[in-house]
Order: structure tokens, then sequence, then C-alpha cells
């Protein structure tokens, strides 16, 4: 199986220590070695305002990781150790890797037009005219 | 200003038949104003709130003002095509937010000008958005 690039997010109780926070980071990045897999990038970022209440939390601490692995399976484990955790509120796992292919293939092809047929050098666009309208005319009344 | 107040009384007893009356007074009290306003959102406004038929700009009872009923529309364009985005990221909210109401609901493409396609990715970035709570489903009131 190809690699497959996943986006996890994953939000804490805002009032979760550190280190909590930073175990489950380390848990997360252990299992994924574990099953074949590895965490690419973490970010936090803090704590924020959500956009709606999630069990009755106003505000959650956010935590982004880029996870790329050949098992669809390490997802499953992930989201297995996040729903088990009690400090985290919301989880969301997107697999990007074929959208990022479109996204190359776009820039590909767009490359290759420029490449192939030099655009000729378009005239200047023609001055738009605004329908000019008798501002003369008085409002009745 | 020059124009005789003898001119008004024909036009307006010949307008009063007319279901499109108030519509008529409406656009002659702020017509200046209008005009300048409809190259923006309030373009695609001021036509839901009309007949919005596929008549085009023209509309209804268009002969009788002259110049006057034909407002110039500023063509919109699709903001993404023209800064060539080739993957729209549910992450920045803040690029996501200008294209939500204030209730929280997408905007349609006939507001923003948004190309199918581009529209297309950026309701499924909206909704990525939101299953996290960075993007609310609904305000509260």
């Amino acid at each position: 199986m190809e690699e497959r690039l996943y986006d996890l997010i994953f939000i804490c109780r805002p009032a979760t220590p550190e280190e909590d926070i930073n175990k489950i980071v380390a848990t997360l990045e252990h299992s994924a070695t574990e099953h074949g897999g590895k965490v690419e990038k973490t970010e936090k970022w803090g704590t924020r305002r959500l956009a709606y209440r999630v069990e009755k939390h106003r505000e959650g601490f956010f935590v982004y990781m880029v996870v790329r692995s050949t098992q669809g399976d390490i997802i499953k484990e992930l989201e297995r150790r996040l729903k088990v955790s009690d400090v985290v509120i919301k989880y969301q796992t997107i697999r990007l890797d074929e959208e990022l292919k479109r996204q190359q293939k776009l820039v590909h092809h767009r490359e290759r037009r420029a490449s192939h047929r030099p655009r000729k050098q378009a005239p200047p666009a023609p001055q738009q005219q605004v329908p000019s309208t008798p501002a003369e005319q008085t409002a009745a009344g | 200003m020059s124009d005789q107040p003898t001119q008004v009384p024909p036009a307006a007893p010949e307008a009063t038949p007319a279901p499109s009356t108030p519509h008529a007074e409406g656009h002659s009290s702020g017509g200046a104003s209008r005009r300048e306003g409809s190259s923006g959102g309030g373009g695609g406004q001021r036509r839901e709130g009309g007949s919005g038929g596929p008549g085009g700009p023209g509309g209804p009872g268009g002969p009788r003002r002259g110049g006057k009923r034909q407002f110039f529309r500023k063509k919109k364009v699709c903001r993404f095509c023209v800064e060539r985005v080739d993957f729209i990221d549910y992450k920045k909210v803040e690029m996501l937010q200008p294209f939500l109401q204030e209730r929280g609901k997408i905007l349609p493409r006939r507001m923003t000008g948004t190309c199918s396609r581009h529209q297309r990715w950026l309701g499924e970035a909206i909704k990525r958005a939101r299953n996290i709570a960075l993007l609310p489903f609904a305000t509260e009131l």
C-alpha cells in the first residue's frame, strides 16, 4: 500500500496540565511507530475558543499532528487511544494525500501549459465604460 | 435640475397600474448610491429580494425609465482562481470566515462569485472545520 498522509487534530479540556498533553502526544507517537507509521509534525495551538460547546466546554487546547503511514490500521489505533482518554473531548483525522496529489497535478499541469505555449501579451484591456446615466434627472417628490 | 416639474406627472400615473411602482420609487429615491453599491455583495442581495429571475439586469419594466434601469453590474471573479489556490486548507479559519453568513451558513456562489470547483473545495473545507469546532454549525442567539 502506498504511503498515506493524515491530519490529526484533537482537543483537550482547557484545564488540562501541560504534562498530560505531552503524555498523550508521546503515547500517540509511540503507538504510531509501533504500527509502522511516523508522526511527522506536532503542533500545539494552545487554548482556543471553540465555535460551539463541546462537553460543556467553550474553550479547548488544540493539538495538531501530521501522521504518515502505509498502514491504515494506525488510524484505528490512534483514534481508539484518543477515545479512551478522558482529557480529550474531540478529535478528527483527515486523509490528505489524495488532495495533495491533486494539488501537485494541478500545479504540474499549469507549469506545462505555461512552458508549452507562452502566452501572448494580452492587449491592454479596454477601459470599461461606465454607462453614464443622466444624473440630472431629479427625484420627483 | 433643469427639468421642468411638469414633465414628471405624466410619468407617474403611467407607472401606477404596474405592480413595480414601489420598486421604481425606491429606485429613484436613492438611485445614485444604489448603483455604486451594486458592484459589491449588495447587488446580489438586491437581486434576491426582487424578482430575481433569469431575465438579467434589465428586469421587468425596463424600457420606461430608459438608462436609469440598466445598472452596471461588475462581473464577480472567483477569489481563489485569481490567487491560484489549489488547495483550501480547513485549518485557516480566517480564510474561510468571509464565506460564511453571520449565522454560520455557507454563502452561495451567486453572492461570492466563487467558481464551481472552488466552491466545492470550500464547502468541504468549511465542513471539516465545523467538525473540529473551528467554525460553528450555527451560532447561538
